[in-house]
């Protein structure tokens, strides 16, 4: 699985780490020394506020935002440190992402989707990459929905989709930003439960969410405010 | 089976297939015109090569008294001669339409065995047999006859004969008939002799060894040739050295495939103006695609490739759509050309590094054109892509605070303009595109007038109406005293002429070129220099020189004194002024100047003012005159109208502009694609908000207007920023015009009623663009439109 095998004590970890933006032209601060460890296998939820600056740590942890000061390591990378062209590279074959709005491209089918990752990252084999994405989309129940584009899924089964297509690589890291936040109860349930057995399975899982329920999930809750960790800073390693 | 990210690329372009069919379209066009330049150049250039050069064209031509064997013998000693064979021109006038034209026949000992120059017979008779004469076929149109007809021919001092037509050959060392009036044929020495004529053979052609000789190493030949002849006794009268292997025509077909292929490629420029608008489009519309394709992993280069794949496809979809259309344009084209230089396209077949070429360009300027939105959007940070908000406007100002200012001006009015601002850098490259076309239009217009104002500053000079050439030269008080006594004579002028050349340092002598000789204070040629002065009573050796005289002998500036080479007598001549005086290379002197530098005080032809009156006034004055100067002794070799003076130049010119005018509207139609693909784009990217405009009201009317009026609004500003681009456009084609002729004034202000033309031409392009934009912004339900994404 992945390409994080060598771990020290934590997966990842936050050192100081703040992240500054611009808003008309008066800098705000989204994240403000955040310290923090998670360690391999952990489901970690985030839960906050909107505006707490749940969804500036996650982009800070995929690597598609840079801290304005502080360090942010996964495995033995340092994202903080790495080209745009070097954070592509490890973000496709290390890191899965899902969003809460699906991000499924609407010109290709849900197999196709699921492919597009190896595609960019060539981790399979051409002749590979189609029976995987079958197989993770099986895995995921929605086999039966391959060859339709995501205009024909509904809300829970995109979500599925995408999910298998943050799959697509193995990465060792999955990232959920608000996966049930457009998912009814039900579906969000049946969400949750395929998170944990994914975690169960080595996956280390940060989900962002406003979802309480999704909680008893976790292995650890992580509260943020104003940009600050509230709770739940200390990991299993920490 | 493609990557996943390949089969993306396909159902993009299938998703936006309106639009993107549009931009191939317009591509196609651009395309095409480009390529139809191309397919024409090398067609004309083989045909060039298999069609001239294969009759082995004359290197150059020497005059002398008489050409027999023996003197050809000796020509064909001389180092560098690869052949030599003798004939003679003999110039006369045909009756065509009952007005006389010149006519000049050519003859020689055997003209079915002429080597140099190869001669073929098209139809009828060839060789030419005894009592009749083969006509040239660039002729037979203008001539209006053909084979069996007779034409009535004019020797000067004889009587008027009717000859028999006995076929059509072709020469394709000649301009063509038509274009130059003149009606050409061939005839034995025998046939001229029976006629009367003086058949003895004078010229000396002759081709040289080298394959591929400069025009200097011709000249040193036939200047050696001249010294051969000369040895023998004979002397020669001037020397003839065109410029090796190519076509009389040949300089003004290339530069004008030349000028027209540069405005080929400012329409494949504009093509990519198109592109950039497409691939900003699209890429704008799939930001948060392209985030997320970089958080699964795809890196800049990868996303980048995408989307150039995808440009260079459009561009070779439009390739091998432009490919047939230029190929069948470009033969056609050709076939003028070759028509222009009176040779025919031998082969059809376009060569296939000109398709390759064609191909690979297709390609290349969208990928070059897509190339710095691509950059852009590949390098965008994922954080940023993934927080784009879509393609809803960015609220900026829209520029038109005054139009909301001004009373009047409906809500929907304004709304439609600000829209127009709203894609501020599509708008842009929409409006260059547009204005692009316009300025090429009115800079084709502008020389239009800049062509015809030259050809009126050329003949304002020459105030006389006929000239008539005498056949043998006479004293000037009594022919003008003849002339004058004729019935509608206004005025007459006898003019002295010598035929002289430039010694050159090289020890060869330049060209021959004509000097005419008014008399001092002519009322019938008044000329306004453009540099230095016109002659005056104490001049003794002045000259005043044309500008084209000028191009062909660099070193006639005026205030140089330079030798000039006249009946083989060579002296200083000082060069006292400059006038535009048309394409034929000509200077200018006093009659008594002339007549005392050469000893020849006699005329050699009389220039008429006849006044009012029409062509058939003229004619009978022509007749007059003619039998009066014939009574007296004093026959008329030939007479020309002004009017068909200036009929045949306008012929030349206005051909020349009118091609080049060819290449505005091609412009001009891609021009109008892009708006029509723009505005497609405008009403995809708000179908939302058209949706909430019919939800509260607006009916279909409305929405039509909103978009024809939104379009109109880039097409005006257009049409404004054509007017100045035209001008470095109207510079830009007075100088080509000026390679490819003769130089014409610039005219710096737009023609005004180019400007109208062009108003009226841009609002019809902006109603054809918008209108299916326009429609489609009607289709559809208000639901559906409002749940548009």
């Amino acid at each position: 699985m992945g390409q994080i095998d060598s771990m020290p004590e934590a997966l990842i970890r936050f050192r100081d780490v703040s992240k500054t933006y611009p808003i008309a032209g008066v800098p705000f601060t989204a994240l403000g020394g955040v310290t923090l460890d998670i360690a391999a296998g952990e489901f970690v939820v985030v839960v906050g506020e909107s505006g707490s600056g749940k969804s500036t740590l996650l982009a800070l942890l995929a690597g598609i935002d840079r801290p304005s000061q502080g360090e942010v390591h996964v495995g033995d990378v340092a994202l903080h440190a790495i080209s745009e062209r070097e954070l592509s590279a490890w973000r496709g074959r290390s890191i899965g992402i899902v969003f809460q709005f699906f991000q499924l491209l609407p010109t290709l089918t849900a197999c196709e989707n699921v492919m597009l990752p190896m595609d960019f990252c060539g981790t399979y084999a051409a002749r590979e990459r189609r029976p995987r994405a079958l197989a993770l989309l099986d895995r995921l129940g929605v086999a039966d929905q391959a060859n339709k584009l995501p205009s024909r899924l509904s809300g829970g089964q995109q979500q599925r989709v995408a999910v298998a297509r943050a799959l697509a690589n193995n990465p060792a890291v999955l990232l959920a930003d608000e996966p049930t936040g457009n998912l009814d109860s039900k579906t969000s349930q049946s969400l949750l439960e395929l998170l944990a057995s994914l975690s169960n399975e080595g996956h280390t899982i940060v989900m962002v969410t406003h979802d309480r329920a999704a909680m008893q999930f976790a292995s650890r809750t992580i509260a943020l405010a104003d940009g600050r960790v509230v709770s739940g800073a200390e990991g299993l390693h920490a | 089976m493609p990557d996943a990210r390949w089969r993306k690329v396909l159902r993009d372009v299938w998703e936006h297939k309106a639009r993107t069919l549009l931009v191939i379209l317009a591509m196609m066009v651009g395309l095409a015109g480009a390529g139809t330049i191309l397919d024409a150049w090398a067609l004309v250039q083989r045909a060039t090569e298999e069609g001239y050069l294969s009759s082995d064209p004359v290197a150059a031509t020497l005059r002398t008294d008489i050409v027999d064997s023996a003197l050809l013998a000796t020509v064909r000693t001389v180092p560098g001669v690869r052949d030599a064979q003798a004939r003679r021109t003999v110039i006369a006038r045909a009756l065509v339409g009952g007005a006389w034209r010149a006519a000049w026949l050519f003859t020689a000992d055997d003209l079915a065995g002429r080597r140099i120059g190869k001669l073929r017979g098209e139809a009828g008779a060839w060789p030419p047999p005894a009592g009749a004469f083969v006509i040239e076929r660039s002729s037979v149109s203008y001539a209006g006859t053909g084979v069996g007809d007779s034409v009535t021919l004019n020797f000067g001092a004889g009587e008027l004969r009717s000859i028999p037509v006995a076929g059509i050959a072709r020469d394709v060392s000649l301009a063509p008939g038509w274009m130059e009036h003149v009606v050409y044929g061939f005839a034995t020495p025998a046939t001229l002799a029976s006629l009367g004529v003086n058949a003895t053979l004078t010229d000396v052609v002759l081709v040289v060894d080298e394959a591929h000789p400069s025009q200097a190493s011709v000249r040193r030949i036939a200047f050696a040739v001249k010294a051969a002849i000369e040895a023998t006794g004979h002397p020669v009268h001037d020397v003839d050295v065109p410029v090796p292997g190519e076509h009389i025509h040949a300089a003004q077909m290339n530069s004008l495939l030349y000028t027209q292929g540069a405005f080929g490629l400012l329409a494949l420029v504009v093509c990519g103006f198109l592109v950039v608008n497409l691939m900003a489009a699209m890429l704008a519309g799939q930001v948060r695609e392209i985030g997320v394709m970089k958080t699964l992993g795809a890196s800049g280069g990868q996303l980048a490739a995408m989307y150039l794949a995808l440009a260079a496809g459009l561009g070779l979809v439009a390739s091998l759509g432009a490919i047939p259309v230029a190929a069948v344009a470009g033969r056609a084209y050709a076939g003028v050309k070759a028509d222009l230089l009176n040779f025919d396209v031998t082969g059809y077949a376009i060569p296939a590094w000109v398709i390759l070429l064609q191909v690979l360009v297709g390609m290349a300027v969208p990928v070059i054109a897509a190339a710095l939105p691509v950059r852009q959007a590949a390098r965008m940070s994922v954080a940023s892509a993934l927080r784009d908000v879509g393609i809803s406007p960015d609220g900026r100002d829209t520029g038109e605070p005054w139009l909301a200012r001004r009373g009047g001006v409906s809500r929907a009015i304004l709304f439609s303009v600000r829209n127009a601002f709203r894609r501020r850098q599509r708008m842009a490259l929409t409006l260059l595109a547009i204005a692009t076309g316009g300025a090429v239009y009115l800079g084709a217009r502008n020389l239009r007038v800049a062509v015809r104002g030259s050809l009126d500053l050329v003949f304002a000079s020459q105030q006389y109406d006929v000239s008539l050439r005498l056949a043998t030269p006479q004293t000037p008080d009594s022919t003008e005293s003849i002339v004058r006594g004729v019935a509608g004579v206004q005025g007459a002028e006898g003019w002295g002429a010598a035929r002289a050349n430039a010694p050159h340092a090289d020890s060869t002598v330049g060209n021959i070129f004509s000097i005419a000789a008014p008399p001092l204070g002519s009322r019938l040629f008044v000329a306004t220099p453009t540099a230095g002065r016109w002659l005056v009573a104490s001049d003794t050796n002045a000259l005043v020189v044309t500008r084209s005289l000028q191009l062909q002998e660099p070193s006639l500036q005026v205030g140089t004194t330079v030798d000039l080479t006249i009946g083989g007598r060579t002296g200083p001549w000082e060069v006292v002024g400059l006038i535009d005086g048309g394409p034929a290379p000509t200077a200018w002197t006093t009659r008594d100047v002339l007549a005392r530098r050469t000893g020849n005080a006699r005329i050699s032809s009389v220039m008429v003012a006849t006044g009012p009156g029409g062509l058939a006034t003229q004619v009978d004055l022509i007749q007059r005159a003619r039998s009066a100067l014939d009574a007296a002794g004093m026959p008329v070799g030939s007479s020309q109208l002004l009017s068909e003076n200036r009929r045949v130049m306008e012929d030349h010119l206005l051909m020349v502009v009118d091609f080049l005018g060819v290449m505005a509207w091609v412009m001009i139609t891609v021009g109008g694609m892009g708006l029509a693909s723009t505005m497609g784009l405008a009403v995809l990217e708000r179908t939302r908000e058209i949706g909430v405009l019919r939800a509260i009201g607006a009916n279909h009317g409305a929405i039509l207007t909103m978009i024809e009026v939104e379009g109109l609004v880039v097409a005006l500003l257009g049409w404004l920023v054509a007017l100045p681009l035209s001008i470095p456009m109207s510079v830009a084609l007075g100088e080509a015009f000026g390679r490819v002729m003769f130089r014409v004034p610039l005219i710096l202000v737009p023609e005004a009623s180019g400007v109208w033309r062009w108003l009226v031409v841009v609002v019809a392009v902006s109603v054809v663009a918008c209108a299916w934009p326009a429609l489609r912004a009607t289709r559809g339900t208000i639901a559906r439109a409002l749940a548009y994404e």
